[in-house]
């Protein structure tokens, strides 16, 4: 016996680890939010190019988009585009969209929209490790001096990469030095500074890359902001070349690297490039789901998502049937409520999901009255059982068709719903409650019917309630949980509540 | 009073809950293939015949719709009968015939059912509607027992049963049952019967049990239930103690009934006994097992695997004495109670 207690709880307890484990990893790796009300900001992106074709020449049009190893996830991107063929290719860090036609004509317009979520991306680190050396530049007169002007106090000022870089976008951006505006050449534009910044950065040997990012705010025609980044053997660094600061904000999206444009056209003038962002919110498990699409996540495929729609609602209602079979075990073992049948109260309850509760249990009073009332006229027949039995559920169906026909009539769609009711489940119910009507009283058999209402209405509540509805179907992980406490309560040995009044007189002397 | 401290002090006083008698006794004690043999009476009536435990002898067996028609052929030599269905529960589908006459039979509360009732009822019985899972059934007409007029007084209509609830074969409480007017003249403390303890060394009477509550008396004789010797007391405990060797099943509620002129006769046995029994002997049947168990294992620590029906009877009458009943030297109540029962019997009786 207390083998069989240990391996109970052995078992009970590995159930309840895999299932909780099983959930946590879905919730905390998987990312799968754990309500279905959660929505999660997504980024749309638009970027709108137009250029003037010139007549009858082939056009040929490259964009940098966002790399793969971008610190957010993509969640889709579009390319819409009238007679142009798509292709993208990697190039380097950088992606690359080419659109192409054999010939176009006057004003051309073509769109790229990609949509992001700030979801991490796991890739994100496994960006490709840049150069660590760079060839000093040969330089001469003036510009020679200059520089190793301004480099001999970066030196002394600074400890690593990060330092030096920093100490020299400080430098550059000080009006007073004679050497950085000697240098600029009264040039003091973004593009000027980092023409400057890698100069000085090169001739001290450390590789520096230009970035282009896009901030994330809702905005109308943004300019990609320059960054800079250097690789300093471990990771990269993100520079601002205007203050300094290192690390790139988490509402910045790399675009592309380098010192090209973002978009050249071939074959066409006056190329512009209008680049729009939107905020929008997205139910959180539809973006897991996508995102996991996108990852093609083997793992993700096992679950119930992946089912088609119809049965999904199918399984939707048949994973809520341990929360109601569990309700029942609990009523019964713990608070000692009587009822008809084991588990007829969960098959009620499951009716009720189309009756609603109030017409459910006035159509199940009206319904078990008429039966039983029947069933007692039966009596004087001398039936066999078998044929009695038919002959109640047959009635239970003319019943349950005149109700239909009744509240169609009246206008009463309710009335239609009850044709969910499962007649062989009510038929049992009469007969049941009829004996134990004969044999226990009225009132039992009352107490006993009042007993399979409450259970049935309890557990219709808690199998529709939303978030555990959709709690279980996402994390299957807690069948097993239930079914763990199912086991536990399989070796409950205490008083049930109905006991404790039952036996009160046994200690009401103390 | 909190539900807690209830809770607490019913568990100090060992009385058994619904849950611990399921998994600690009924599951652990009693192995899934020897119920049939509790379940079925007539299997019950027959293994009990063989192994010399008087029961009520049985007039005959009807097993299919056919035999029906043979049932004025089984009861034709005799006035007085019942019908039980083999697997019936809880007394349900019970039948006596107290009379029979031009093909009528008169039930022990005076309704008069035709041939054609019997016939219905039987083949009811026969279909299953009060066997436990519905399964066909069997019916059993045996002989029906008259009560000793020793109970007449504190009893009404019907006949009162003893109850004696018997681990391994030591028996652990006892009761005896008695119907009500509102229990219909059935032995059945669910529909209103009354449970009265006794003490399991004397078989005197202790105090009563009438849904869930205590009382003194009858509520319709209004005598009181407390101090009645039952008699033939050591038959009893015997008959309810070799019922574990007649069947295997080490939790056992054995039932039995006084025979006017048989004496104590078992009716029936149940491998799921109620709990009520505590509260008529308002003694704790988890604290017996614990007893009992220890002195299981006590002795099997010596090497006594199979003590003696004598030695268990003897260990539980020492043990679960009622301390109270044997220092008392008032008069006990059975003198008294006789001289009103043979009052009653002087007179006419309201029901053979």
């Amino acid at each position: 016996m207390k083998g069989v207690k240990l391996h109970v709880r052995v078992l009970a307890l590995a159930l309840l680890f895999i299932g909780v484990a099983s959930t946590a990893w879905q919730i905390f790796v998987l990312n799968i939010p754990v309500s279905s009300e959660t929505t999660e900001p997504v980024w749309v992106i638009d970027a709108k190019l137009s250029f003037n074709a010139r007549d009858n020449s082939p056009v040929k049009v490259q964009m940098y988009l966002p790399p793969v190893w971008s610190k957010f996830i993509t969640l889709n991107e579009s390319f819409i585009s009238k007679s142009y063929g798509v292709n993208t290719d990697v190039v380097g860090d950088n992606r690359q969209a080419v659109w192409s036609a054999r010939r176009a004509d006057g004003n051309q317009q073509l769109f790229y929209r990609l949509m992001l979520t700030k979801r991490s991306n796991s890739r994100f680190s496994e960006s490709e490790p840049g150069p660590q050396f760079s060839e000093s530049p040969e330089l001469i007169g003036v510009e020679k001096v200059a520089v190793e002007a301004l480099l001999k106090p970066i030196r002394e000022q600074s400890a690593d990469i990060e330092t030096f870089i920093r100490e020299a976008i400080k430098l550059i951006n000080e009006p007073s030095n004679d050497n950085s505006r000697l240098l600029l050449g009264n040039d003091y534009t973004q593009d000027n500074k980092s023409r400057v910044l890698e100069l000085l950065l090169s001739s001290a040997h450390i590789p520096v890359e230009r970035v282009h990012t896009l901030r994330l705010v809702s905005s109308v025609a943004q300019v990609s902001e320059l960054w800079m980044r250097s690789y300093n053997g471990k990771r990269w660094l993100y520079f601002n070349p205007e203050t300094g600061t290192q690390g790139l904000p988490n509402d910045r999206v790399v675009w592309w690297t380098g010192d090209e444009p973002m978009a050249s056209v071939e074959g066409g003038r006056n190329l512009k490039i209008e680049v729009t962002a939107n905020q929008r919110t997205m139910n959180s498990i539809m973006l897991a789901q996508s995102i996991a699409e996108r990852k093609e996540n083997k793992l993700w495929a096992l679950s119930l998502y992946d089912l088609p729609l119809q049965s999904q609602q199918t399984f939707e209602i048949i994973l809520m049937i341990p929360i109601g079979v569990m309700l029942i075990l609990l009523l019964r073992n713990v608070i000692g409520l009587e009822t008809l049948g084991t588990f007829t109260p969960v098959l009620i309850g499951l009716a009720f999901r189309e009756t609603q509760v109030f017409w459910g249990v006035i159509l199940f009073t009206f319904i078990t009255a008429l039966g039983l009332s029947l069933r007692s006229y039966l009596e004087h027949l001398h039936l066999q059982l078998l044929s009695r039995l038919s002959v109640v559920l047959t009635f239970v169906v003319i019943i349950m068709a005149l109700i239909s026909v009744l509240g169609h009539r009246l206008g009463l769609d309710r009335g239609l719903s009850i044709a969910l009711f499962p007649m062989v489940i009510l038929t049992m119910s009469i007969e049941r409650m009829s004996i134990v009507w004969e044999e226990r009283g009225g009132v039992h058999a009352g107490k006993v019917g009042i007993g399979t209402l409450i259970a049935a209405t309890l557990s219709h509540l808690m199998m529709t309630y939303e978030p555990w509805a959709y709690f279980v179907f996402t994390f299957p992980g807690m069948l097993l949980v239930f079914m763990s406490l199912m086991l536990a309560l399989g070796h409950y040995r205490g008083y049930r509540l109905t006991e404790l009044f039952r036996f009160n007189a046994m200690i009401k002397g103390k | 009073m909190s539900l807690f401290s209830t809770w607490k002090d019913l568990r100090k006083k060992g009385v058994m809950g619904i849950n611990q008698r399921n998994a600690d006794f009924v599951l652990r004690y009693n192995q899934r293939h020897l119920y049939p043999l509790v379940d079925d009476k007539i299997k019950t009536k027959e293994r009990a015949v063989q192994a010399g435990i008087h029961v009520p002898p049985m007039y005959g067996v009807i097993d299919s719709d056919k035999q029906i028609s043979k049932l004025s052929e089984i009861v034709k030599d005799h006035r007085d009968f019942v019908i039980k269905p083999a697997q019936g529960a809880g007394g349900d589908g019970i039948v006596v015939i107290a009379d029979q006459f031009e093909g009528y039979y008169r039930t022990t509360s005076g309704r008069l059912l035709s041939r054609d009732d019997l016939e219905f009822h039987l083949s009811g019985i026969l279909s299953g509607i009060y066997s436990l899972g519905g399964h066909r059934d069997r019916a059993l007409i045996e002989f029906r027992v008259t009560p000793d007029p020793i109970f007449s007084a504190i009893s009404y209509e019907g006949v009162p049963d003893i109850r004696i609830i018997v681990l391994k074969g030591y028996p652990l409480l006892a009761m005896l049952r008695l119907p009500t007017r509102q229990s219909g003249g059935k032995a059945n403390l669910h529909q209103g019967a009354i449970g009265v303890g006794v003490d399991l060394a004397t078989g005197i009477t202790l105090d009563g049990t009438w849904l869930n509550k205590f009382i003194n008396s009858h509520p319709d004789t209004t005598n009181p239930v407390r101090g009645v010797q039952l008699p033939f007391w050591d038959e009893f405990m015997s008959l309810a103690t070799r019922c574990y060797e007649l069947t295997g099943l080490g939790y056992l509620g054995v039932d039995m009934v006084l025979d006017k002129d048989r004496g104590p006769l078992m009716l029936e046995l149940n491998a799921r006994p109620g709990l009520n029994i505590q509260i008529a002997n308002d003694a704790g049947l988890a604290a017996r097992c614990r007893t009992v168990e220890k002195e299981i294992d006590r002795l099997a620590a010596k090497g006594i695997h199979k003590p003696s029906p004598a030695k268990r009877l003897a260990f539980c009458q020492r043990e679960f004495a009622q301390p109270s009943l044997i220092t008392r030297n008032e008069p006990l109540a059975t003198e008294v109670l006789s001289s009103i029962s043979n009052e009653a019997m002087d007179s006419p009786p309201s029901n053979p």
